[in-house]
């Protein structure tokens, strides 16, 4: 509830050219005995001194909390929402937040009022399958004069889910064991007949998306083209001749996704676990969850 | 489809324009010392840079940088002839400044461009130090910490204020730091030292030879050569007050001039002689040459100096930073010998002297052989001949001695001394040239006086038997008024001819009342200035603290431990930050989170989404002993968080309740 971070202070960036900056004052007015000289060097040294408590000062009072982040695909970035909250008095300038240890850029906020809050995109790379944690944010500031960074953590829990990178063949599965019931044989996840559009889901092939409607300023959509009728799919783990189960955990996000874009119901079967063949969103999701945290 | 936006790095324009206001300030020490289009060059690079940002226009190509960099050496070194010395390498950061700022775009290099206009405050306190451009550079200074800070703070509109305002707290919290520093930071002389005395700018003053017309050049200045405090209170009459410079004993006719690297006299003839004496603290403006002043005599050098044959003081390095000393002047002279050799160097007469003048001489010495006598029968003649005083007698040159004794009869101070003096000599009698300052205008605010070049004034001094040396200023007969009224006074006497109306008016405005009070405030304040901030250099440091020691420490160790001490209490400070005290709401809000610890304790914990009434009442329910407790406890909380008007009590109900509320499992 009350935040016992200590604040860490080490120089910025651009300490090395303020360092060098001041060793020629000194150099200058020593080697020339020159007061005025000396003054300046003074002023300006003691100014970065002074505003190392307000450097300090600068992320006190703040509160963060992470909202919840969409999953995304491994490969691809988690888009972690964050809100920045200014319980003190005074309002605080330039305050960076970035999630520690991951690879992602620091957000700056300019100015956040007191009692108000910000609210910042984090955007970082998903790396590795499964349930995460975002166990705490870095704030980070150089306000006021930009020579002097401090930061420290806040604990802001928050869980995220990463599904398998997609992979392998595009090519969806003949007919299984267990869909006999299929009228043909191997199909192709689209037609040629244009068929409409629907929304895009994440991780699909780019080459379908209606960039004309992007350019127009719409959401993304991908156009469906008119496929043959199908029958159901099933989408087995253990059956995938495929040695390494990452490999085969892809080839199987791979397929949840063109098979829901084709339209065509899927299930799906891991060890341990059955979804029965379905079709929409939270199918979608469902299956692509159970692959994530397959063990 | 995450890297859809672009990224602005772009320095924002508010920033930008703070920078800009702060390098017009780095400029005024630039002109006059600098050659004209180097400023010139930065002003139109500044406007330059505001009209080519918003159309995104600048800098790129790196030929285009070459060749502007190969041009602009080129340009330095041709105004000045090398690329050594202290303007050519000012004009060298001014010019290359100024091609960065046609270059600089991304947000980096705002840093670097701000770290290089430091550089440019520190070039412009070499160029000059007087305190209007020392406020000029502090103004440029604090400038750049409000543009850094307006940097940090983002795109904001209409927000001139609030960056202003951190800055000048950041300055008054770093003024006693600052002060300290100044005071106790070991001035250690680094050993090798820069080369890096102005070349060219002529520092104001006379020189060591004086030729017709080289101190009339001076007349029209109004800079100031040096002021002078007297510490026990006696200030002199205004017509005693000549300020001994230089002691011109070589040369004759029209042009005298003093010795290059005088001798130190003899500690005999240092020996103070009785009578009554003036002390004087004197802070001179640097002039590059190595005159010290003082009354009429000085007998002890001030230390770093030494006193010549002619009694000048004589420093042995070139005055070129404001210097303060203190030195005693006796009413006398103390030395009453004269050595045979000396006397015939002090007689000597170059044989280009006219007969005529040697007739004019001679007759005087014929009438009466008594020095005394030949002095007065000399000042007559420039009484009765109709002598006249000017400012611009007109060009003389270097043997025109005659014309001007016996033709055109106009002269400025120095052409009558210079020929008084070598009259003297043909007459027989041991003579010599001074130079150095008559008057000055008295400060009542700082208590000082003030000199300056336009009161530069040359006479002479002869040796009489039993007297010694005795002061002669024979432009006391032609203009009396010169000696008794100071320069400016003198030249207002003489009414309007010398001015346009327009002068006159502007002048009489200046006399106002007011102006006059200003204009003495301000001399004040430069005077402050010179006195305590710039001759302040490694020697009075060390004086100052071995002065303010007690207990007999090293002066570098006491520096060092008033530094440490600093750093103790800074820290502190710092400390202190994290433990202020905090307004009330946040105590309301700290006595309820002390409320959910001792709930949590027990097995009520608050959810993070969790209003207070919301987990007041699950809280009675987990907690059934305590539900009164937490009834009173969160009702003074709402009332306290949320209404409007808060009864007398209710925090200190709430702060009893928490208080009571029992720690600890059940």
């Amino acid at each position: 509830m009350k935040d016992r971070s200590f604040t860490l202070l080490r120089p910025a960036r651009s300490f090395a050219g303020l360092l060098c900056v001041l060793l020629a004052m000194w150099y200058a007015a020593s080697s020339q005995n020159n007061a005025a000289a000396y003054l300046l060097l003074f002023a300006l040294s003691s100014v970065i001194l002074v505003s190392i408590p307000h450097t300090i000062r600068n992320l006190s009072g703040l509160k963060v909390t992470a909202e919840s982040a969409k999953p995304a695909f491994a490969g691809d970035e988690i888009f972690l929402p964050v809100e920045i909250s200014n319980e003190a008095r005074a309002p605080r300038h330039s305050v960076s937040v970035s999630v520690p240890g991951s690879r992602g850029d620091e957000e700056r906020v300019d100015t956040i009022a007191p009692g108000k809050g910000a609210r910042v995109m984090l955007r970082f790379p998903a790396q590795v399958r499964g349930e995460h944690e975002v166990g705490s944010l870095r704030l980070a500031t150089v306000y006021p004069l930009g020579f002097m960074r401090a930061r420290k953590k806040l604990g802001a829990r928050q869980r995220y889910l990463v599904y398998p990178k997609p992979g392998g063949d595009p090519k969806l599965p003949s007919g299984s064991a267990h869909a006999q019931q299929a009228k043909r044989g191997p199909e192709r996840g689209e037609g040629d007949d244009f068929a409409g559009v629907r929304a895009y889901v994440p991780g699909e092939s780019q080459r379908h998306i209606d960039w004309k409607a992007v350019a127009r300023g719409q959401a993304l959509m991908t156009k469906q083209y008119a496929a043959e009728p199908s029958g159901l799919l099933d989408l087995d783990f253990a059956s995938l001749r495929l040695s390494d189960p990452e490999n085969r955990l892809s080839q199987l996000t791979l397929w949840v996704i063109e098979a829901e874009r084709a339209r065509r119901p899927y299930g799906l079967r891991l060890p341990g676990a059955a979804i029965a063949p379905s079709l929409g969103d939270t199918h979608f999701h469902r299956c692509l969850r159970a692959l994530a945290l397959f063990k | 489809m995450s890297t859809l936006r672009k990224i602005d790095t772009r320095i924002p324009r508010t920033p930008l324009l703070w920078l800009a206001a702060a390098l017009v300030f780095t400029v005024p020490p630039m002109f006059g010392t600098l050659s004209p289009w180097v400023p010139a060059l930065f002003l139109v690079t500044l406007a330059l840079k505001f009209w080519m940002e918003p159309k995104g226009y600048r800098l790129r190509l790196a030929l285009w940088k070459l060749i502007l960099t190969t041009a602009a050496l080129a340009a330095i070194f041709f105004s000045y002839g090398s690329l050594k010395g202290i303007e050519p390498g000012v004009s060298l950061i001014v010019v290359l400044m100024s091609l960065k700022m046609l270059e600089a775009h991304t947000a980096r290099e705002f840093h670097v461009m701000v770290m290089v206009a430091w550089v440019l405050c520190l070039c412009g306190f070499f160029l000059a130090q007087d305190l209007s451009i020392a406020l000029c550079l502090l103004i440029a200074f604090a400038l750049l910490l409000v543009a850094l800070l307006q940097f940090h703070r983002g795109p904001s509109r209409n927000t001139w204020w609030p960056p202003l305002r951190t800055a000048g707290i950041l300055i008054l919290q770093a003024l006693p730091v600052i002060a300290l520093l100044f005071l106790f930071f070991p001035r250690v002389s680094t050993g090798f030292r820069l080369l890096m005395t102005p070349s060219s700018s002529a520092a104001a003053g006379f020189s060591d030879r004086m030729s017709p017309g080289g101190i009339a050049s001076l007349a029209s200045s109004t800079e100031v050569a040096f002021r002078a405090e007297f510490p026990d209170g006696k200030i002199p009459r205004a017509d005693v007050l000549y300020w001994r410079g230089v002691v011109m004993s070589a040369g004759a006719g029209m042009e005298w001039r003093a010795r290059q690297a005088p001798a130190a006299l003899s500690p005999s003839a240092l020996r103070p002689p009785a009578g009554e004496t003036t002390r004087q603290r004197i802070t001179i403006e640097p002039h590059g040459e190595h005159w010290m002043f003082a009354l009429d005599w000085p007998v002890q050098p001030p230390p770093g100096a030494l006193l010549a044959p002619g009694n000048y003081l004589w420093s042995y390095q070139s005055i070129r930073k404001p210097r303060r000393y203190e030195v005693r002047s006796f009413a006398q002279h103390p030395d009453k010998n004269l050595r045979q050799r000396e006397r015939d160097a002090l007689l000597e007469v170059p044989p280009s002297i006219s007969p005529r003048a040697r007739e004019l001489a001679q007759s005087w010495v014929a009438a009466n052989a008594d020095p005394r006598v030949i002095v007065i029968s000399a000042l007559q003649f420039f009484r009765a001949q109709g002598f006249r005083y000017s400012l611009s007698p007109g060009e003389y040159r270097k043997n025109d001695l005659d014309e001007f004794l016996f033709e055109r009869r106009v002269g400025f101070c120095e052409h009558y001394a210079a020929s008084f003096a070598t009259l003297m000599r043909l007459a027989g009698v041991p003579a010599r040239v001074v130079v150095g300052y008559l008057g000055g205008e008295y400060n009542e605010f700082g208590r000082f006086l003030l000199v300056r070049q336009s009161d530069t004034h040359a006479w002479c001094e002869v040796w009489l038997p039993e007297a010694g040396w005795t002061r002669v200023d024979p432009t006391s007969v032609v203009a009396p008024d010169r000696v008794n009224l100071g320069f400016d006074s003198f030249l207002e006497r003489r009414g309007p001819s010398a001015e346009t109306n327009t002068g006159a008016f502007a002048r009489g405005w200046a006399r106002q009342p007011i102006f006059t009070n200003l204009r003495l405030a301000w001399q004040t304040l430069n005077y402050t200035w010179d006195t305590r901030v710039l001759s302040f250099d490694a020697e009075t440091q060390e004086a100052f603290v071995a002065n303010v020691d007690l207990t007999k420490v090293p002066p570098l160790q006491l520096s060092v431990s008033v530094l440490l001490g600093a750093g103790a209490l800074y820290a502190l400070f710092v400390g202190g930050r994290h433990f202020r005290t905090r307004s009330r709401e946040d105590r309301v809000k700290g006595l309820y989170e002390k409320f959910c610890r001792k709930a949590a304790r027990r097995g009520a914990v608050r959810e993070a989404w969790e209003g207070p009434a919301h987990f007041a009442n699950r809280a009675m329910t987990l907690l059934p002993n305590e539900s009164e407790r937490i009834g009173r406890l969160i009702d003074a909380y709402l009332k306290l968080r949320y209404s409007a008007q808060v009864p007398a009590g209710v925090f200190e109900d709430l702060t009893r309740e928490v208080g009571a509320f029992p720690r600890g499992k059940q």
